[in-house]
């Protein structure tokens, strides 16, 4: 082993030496989304890999073309040269450059198994779980062991390995985290898993994508992923778990799903049986000093930059949080979103809506979560993202998907306080 | 039957080639359905361009909204769709078509009316895939399809309903040209081409016809079981039902694998017959050219969930595929530097076909190294279906199977036409494309490993991909420019263009030996063939001593040219005194008519035409189905009657049409004077 | 223009089987490769048969019975095995007389004395006697499909249903092609007689008879008898 060793130590020096110069380049901060980062230990095995294949890829590469553009200035053809000689073949050279691939292989091949053994191995037992469960196009993500269950936003403890158990509700989707590690596709009737730890990560925000094509909005199925400190975290899941903040009427009883959708599943995990039972209580908990990433705080890169769409205006005064309440609770919402503390608010289908006031994009990572795009994208989701499921709700909007105008729909003012209520949903 | 006329060979009556529309719809000679293959496939490989130029304009820069997101993924569907199934495929039928017969010394391929038969099926097939854009419903599942969203749940429009018709018509046509030409290589050779002697672009055309009715079978079935699913309820795809999306992604892949030799092989035969006529050398390693071919195409069907690695496989398969993929980069790396060891010694002439085949070693060695990294499991999940696998495959199929069917072109089009190609306008051609192929293509890799997912019609700014994207946009306008040359050097050159003679470029392979473009019936006398490189023997003996000759059928080379036999290949004094210089070659272009010469073609016949219309009906026809049961949901009786009415009208008239012309056919006998 | 040398005699004729490079005829090398292709479209019917063996989420299923939960409604096993035997008997013997009618074909020319010798020689009756069993055995495979429709399995049912319809149907598809091509060269054979020029066409329709026929046999063992 020894003897192995140190060629191998000598021969990442190297590489170190010669990559330094891309890696440095490629650096999260004029390339957020970079792969060349080594934050977790799935991101430290793919690039130790890729620096070996960089490596062997480069010195074939610069070999072949040298090789090449040396015969073509040697041989060009000159004025009254005679005709070349014929040469058919030479046996001891054509096998000298078959085995000496094979050779490069090898030196490929052997750090390649063993990654795929390490990175596919199964998770620590103490590790955070998320599932992962793809929609078009959105995520949803649950915390089993924390009873949480959010959207478009994942908060993971520096430090500590989080495990994540892949799962579809529609089409195939391909979960990625550049900078931390990735990717796994999200395969119906299939779960996968994937696990790093965030290490050595600071504690900022990242991007992450569907990597899958997965119809119209594949471009739009984004998501932020924090990591936090792992009391950060801790005061997150607690808040996370607290019905909503506005008008929350009285808990629910226990036993009433809809209000305490984690609980069976936290049950059902027991690592985190401890955890989980202080912080079930049903009273809501005091508001805890972090409850979602600071919006001031937010990277650049993470910033939703597209423009609203042409053809879409909204005007109406400030709403009112109280006035929205009522709307939402007997609009056509609740069908598809869960409000924790509002039992009108049931819905399965779309994105659990109880703090969607404390996260800082809405459509999955498309807009800015502020009240203009809220307005516009209840207004017209469809015009706001193409293919969304999400039916259009404005009165008198054109539903580019039934290409039908919207004749009893909402109106801006109904918007605006609606608005003003999923804002107040901190 | 095609035996020697008891009449005087040299009758009086000297009718051209007849060349009327309707000639170019009955005919079954190999060479215009060749040309015919050529022109469209150019054709479509434009619409391509065109799909491909608007993907660039939209993803210049950030948050583009040139198209909506819809037209986006109709247009990156359609542009893979087109280039492979449409443009490259065609492409290389199209030398199939050509220059099998031609390089092996037959009169036409084993079934001249099946040929015809599979270019208007393409044709169809093409037109009928393309008519989607005009009812706004191009297919728009990626080339890839994958199930579940390909299903009638997530994709309820016409457009996979076209995909899955017209690629099922594609791979007929494909299918009966890989049974036409797998025939024709077995058992059409000269006396004396033996195996060993084949051209090089013969051995990659025969592996691929291999590759072509092992894989396409296998697609065909998985667009079976979808069109099943979308049309008729079954389950195979459906989820809910317990179904297993993986099972279309290994079907597919089973396919898909092989298929990216079946566009890659054939540019890889040009290079190899290309190259040491522009070089004056002979392949290096004609053996070990042949068995990696064989060995890329065998170790093709091992390697398909290569493709899948991101879908949790688990890791004993992931390893499994993972080293065998690696594997193929042994043969594939013998081939890049035999082709280098070609030009070593050789006398390089810096033509536009030879550019293109140095070019196809430069940039294809790219594509393959990169191939490797994403060979490694661990390393592909972090490059699959993000813009590296974009550039990857651009420089395989873009820097590999294109450059090489350039050099094609180049090379042959003074066969096919009698007047060469402009160098100059050529050379714009070639740098153009060489500069905005590397500008475009390129930075894909830098984008793909900076995160930059595939298939996406918009990014947000401040994602590290803006300059990126916008050097493959100018490197894509570059590319569009380039290929204007093309198109303007071949319409100038097929009005003014050199004439060419015989042998322009002093190749060693039959087809030059024979007028360009070639009589009708090819050979006037069938050659017989003693070594791989008849012509050098025939032109240089002393050059060719080395070319191992074979055992049996040693003897004497006599190749008509014009009719007129010439050159025998040994040295020594007959070889001496037969001894044909260059300039003699170019002079001996007459060509006769089949009557003069006593031989008999087949008759040409517009049912091949016929049978392919009334199939491409039938396929076609579900169509309606599909229309009568959104009306049927929609409450419309009346229309969905009217709907299944017009399903069976083309149901039923497609399937009359095909059968009784293919009745037709079979009972007509090939030529008229049969007996 | 000068004389052209072409009186030789040996020119290669394409479509003369003699002058092939294998010696062959064109149609027997294609009818292989073409052969070679079906083997991989049948192989891809009956991995997803297999694959899909055991995964459907409701029955009726091919070797055990099933309660729906929904309506406690009983079905039986599905698949028949003796009726089914006998399909398969029938087809083995179509393939028999499938012999005897290339070799009537083959031995066209030479004298028959007996009425033995008459029999066994009459191309007519083995090609219509083959296309009958064919026939009889996609009557089999009506009744079959019909029955199984009837206990509750259609082509929608399940996982099960579609994969079997679909690869048993696409067997059926082959079979019926083969009697057609069959009955066609009955017809020829009763218009003019099939020679032994013609030998070839029969040999191709034989072979394609035969490979459809053993494709049925890899069916019946995987998906009938195996449980």
């Amino acid at each position: 082993m020894t003897a192995t060793h140190r060629p191998r130590r000598r021969l990442h020096a190297a590489l170190t030496a010669a990559l330094a110069f891309a890696i440095s380049a490629c650096s999260g901060d004029k390339y957020p989304n970079t792969i060349f980062e080594r934050h977790t230990e799935f991101n430290r095995e793919v690039l130790s890999i890729f620096n070996t294949m960089f490596f062997w890829s480069a010195l074939v590469f610069v070999l072949v073309e040298v090789a090449l553009l040396w015969v073509l200035w040697r041989y060009r053809r000159r004025e009254g040269q005679p005709e070349p000689k014929h040469v058919h073949g030479h046996t001891t050279l054509e096998i000298v450059w078959t085995l000496i691939p094979a050779v490069i292989l090898i030196f490929l091949a052997v750090p390649t198994v063993r990654a795929i053994f390490r990175t596919q191995a199964k998770a620590v037992p103490n590790a955070l779980q998320v599932q992962v469960i793809g929609h078009q196009w959105w995520w949803e993500f649950r915390y089993p062991q924390y009873g949480v269950i959010t959207a478009n936003e994942l908060y993971l403890p520096i430090g500590r390995t989080v495990n994540f158990e892949l799962k579809t509700a529609d089409v195939i989707h391909s979960f990625w985290i550049p900078r931390l590690g990735g990717k796994r596709d999200l395969v119906s009737n299939h779960t996968n898993y994937l696990w790093f730890t965030p290490d050595s990560a600071d504690e900022t925000a990242w991007n992450g994508s569907c990597n899958e094509y997965c119809g119209a909005s594949h471009a739009n199925m984004r998501f932020r992923a924090f990591t936090v400190t792992p009391a950060q975290f801790e005061e997150w899941t607690a808040h996370q778990k607290t019905p909503a903040a506005f008008g929350a009427v009285a808990p629910a009883t226990p036993g009433q799903p809809a209000t305490q959708p984690a609980t069976t599943q936290s049950a059902t995990t027991q690592t985190a049986t401890t955890q989980t039972a202080t912080t079930q209580s049903t009273t809501p908990v005091t508001a805890a000093s972090f409850t979602g990433w600071p919006a001031d705080r937010m990277p650049a890169y993470t910033e939703p930059t597209k423009p609203i769409p042409a053809g879409i205006s909204f005007n109406a005064q400030p709403g009112d949080p109280a006035r929205g309440q009522q709307i939402y609770s007997r609009s056509a919402c609740i069908g598809c979103h869960m409000i924790s503390g509002n039992p009108m608010s049931m819905g399965q289908i779309g994105p659990n809506l109880t703090h969607v006031g404390s996260r800082l994009t809405i459509g999955a990572g498309l807009y800015p979560n502020d009240d203009q795009h809220l307005a516009l994208w209840i207004k017209n989701t469809r015009a706001m993202k193409p293919g969304s499921i999400m039916p259009t709700l404005g009165k008198g909007e054109y539903d580019p998907i039934l290409a039908t105008t919207v004749t009893s729909g909402l109106t801006d003012q109904e918007i605006a306080d609606i608005v003003a209520y999923l804002r107040a949903l901190k | 039957m095609a035996t020697i006329a008891a009449t005087p060979a040299h009758a009086h009556e000297s009718h051209a080639h007849p060349t009327g529309f309707m000639s170019w719809m009955s005919t079954v000679d190999h060479k215009r359905i060749g040309t015919l293959y050529l022109f469209t496939a150019l054709f479509f490989f434009l619409l391509g361009g065109l799909e491909a130029e608007i993907i660039r304009m939209q993803l210049q820069g950030p948050n583009g909204t040139l198209v909506s997101a819809e037209t986006y993924n109709q247009l990156f569907t359609m542009h893979g769709t087109t280039m492979i199934f449409l443009a490259i495929m065609p492409l290389s039928a199209a030398f199939f078509n050509y220059l099998i017969p031609l390089q092996i010394g037959a009169r036409d391929v084993a079934f001249p009316r099946l040929n015809a038969f599979s270019y208007w099926v393409y044709v169809l097939g093409g037109i009928f895939i393309n008519l989607s854009w005009l009812l706004h419903a191009a297919p728009d599942g990626g080339w890839f399809g994958y199930a579940p969203l390909t299903t009638r749940a997530y994709s309820p429009g016409m457009n996979i309903d076209f995909w899955v018709l017209g690629l099922q018509i594609l791979g007929v046509s494909s299918l009966a040209a890989g049974f036409n030409f797998i025939t024709t290589i077995i058992n059409m050779r000269a006396p004396g081409m033996n195996l060993m002697r084949m051209p090089m672009f013969t051995w990659a055309a025969f592996v691929v016809q291999f590759l072509i009715v092992l894989a396409f079978p296998v697609i065909t079935i998985a667009l079976v079981f979808l069109m099943f699913d979308r049309f008729f309820g079954t389950n195979f795809y459906t989820t809910a039902a317990g179904a297993d999306p993986l099972l279309w992604q290994h079907l597919f892949w089973i396919f898909g694998h092989p298929e990216v030799y079946i566009l890659i092989l054939p540019a890889f035969g040009l290079v190899s017959d290309v190259l040491p006529a522009h070089t004056r050398k002979p392949i290096f390693g004609y053996p070990v050219m042949v068995f990696s071919l064989i060995l890329i195409a065998f170790l093709g069907f091992g390697v398909w969930a290569h493709h899948m690695f991101a879908v949790g496989m688990g890791p004993i398969a992931d390893t499994v595929f993972g080293l065998t993929t690696m594997l193929i980069a042994i043969p594939t790396g013998v081939k890049i530097f035999n082709w280098i060891a070609t030009m070593h010694g050789g006398s390089i002439r810096f033509t536009t076909a030879c550019l293109f085949c140095i070019a196809l070693v430069a940039f294809f060695t790219i594509g393959g190294l990169s191939g490797v990294m994403h060979a490694s499991p661990p390393a592909d999940l972090q490059q699959t279906d993000t813009y590296f696998i974009v550039a990857h495959f651009h420089y395989v199929l873009f820097g590999g199977s294109m450059m090489g069917l350039f050099a094609g072109v180049y090379h042959y089009f003074p066969k096919i036409t009698g007047r060469l190609l402009s160098e100059r306008i050529g050379k714009w051609h070639f740098w153009l494309t060489a500069i905005g192929m590397n500008l475009t293509f390129f930075p894909m890799h830098m984008s793909g490993l900076l995160g930059m997912p595939r298939r996406i019609y918009r990014y947000d700014a401040g994602q590290g991909w803006d300059g990126f994207n916008l050097a493959s946009s100018i490197g894509a306008y570059i590319l569009a420019v380039g290929t204007l040359f093309l198109v303007w050097n071949i319409i100038k050159s097929l009005r003014s263009g050199t004439r060419a003679g015989n042998d322009p470029w002093g190749s060693p392979t039959l087809e030059w030996a024979i007028p360009s473009p070639p009589p009708e019936y090819n050979f006037a006398r069938i050659p017989t063939v003693t070594s791989r490189y008849p012509l050098w023997d025939m032109k240089q003996p002393a050059l060719t001593s080395e070319v191992p000759h074979s055992h049996r059928g040693d003897k004497e080379m006599e190749v008509a040219v014009g009719g007129k036999t010439v050159g025998h290949p040994h040295p020594g004094p007959a070889a001496q005194s037969t001894r044909v210089s260059e300039s003699e070659m170019h002079i001996e272009t007459e060509t006769y008519t089949p009557a003069q010469v006593g031989i008999v073609l087949p008759d040409p016949t517009v049912k091949p035409f016929f049978v392919a219309l009334g199939m491409v009906i039938m396929l076609g026809s579900p169509l309606f189905m599909h229309e009568a049961q959104i009306r049927e949901i929609a409450g419309n009786a009346a229309g969905h009657r009217t709907a299944m009415t017009m399903f069976w009208i083309f149901v039923l008239g497609g399937a009359a049409l095909m059968v009784g012309s293919l009745y037709n056919w079979l009972l007509t006998p090939l030529e008229s004077d049969h007996h | 223009m000068t004389s052209v040398p072409l009186t030789a005699g040996h020119v290669p004729d394409a479509h003369d089987p003699h002058a092939t490079s294998t010696g062959l005829d064109n149609k027997k090398i294609a009818i292989w490769a073409f052969i070679g292709s079906e083997c991989m479209l049948f192989a891809s019917l009956i991995s997803t048969y297999l694959i899909y063996k055991g995964r459907s989420k409701v029955g009726p299923f091919p070797h055990e019975t099933w309660t729906d939960p929904s309506t406690g409604h009983k079905f039986g096993a599905i698949l028949n095995i003796p009726v089914t035997s006998a399909s398969t008997f029938v087809l083995l013997m179509s393939s028999l007389a499938m012999v005897l009618a290339l070799a009537a074909v083959q031995n066209k020319n030479i004298p028959k004395r007996t009425t033995s010798e008459r029999i066994l020689g009459s191309s007519q009756l083995w090609l219509l006697a083959t296309a009958a069993l064919g026939i009889t055995f996609l009557g089999f495979q009506a009744y079959e499909f019909t029955s199984f429709v009837h206990e509750g399995l259609s082509i929608r049912t399940n996982l099960f249903g579609s994969s079997f319809f679909t690869l048993t149907g696409f067997h059926g598809a082959h079979v019926t092609a083969g009697v057609i091509w069959l009955l066609t060269l009955f017809a020829i054979d009763r218009k003019r007689g099939l020679g032994p020029r013609d030998e070839v066409n029969v040999d191709i329709a034989a072979l394609y008879w035969h490979f459809v026929d053993v494709v049925w046999i890899a069916i019946f063992t995987l998906v009938y008898l195996i449980k």
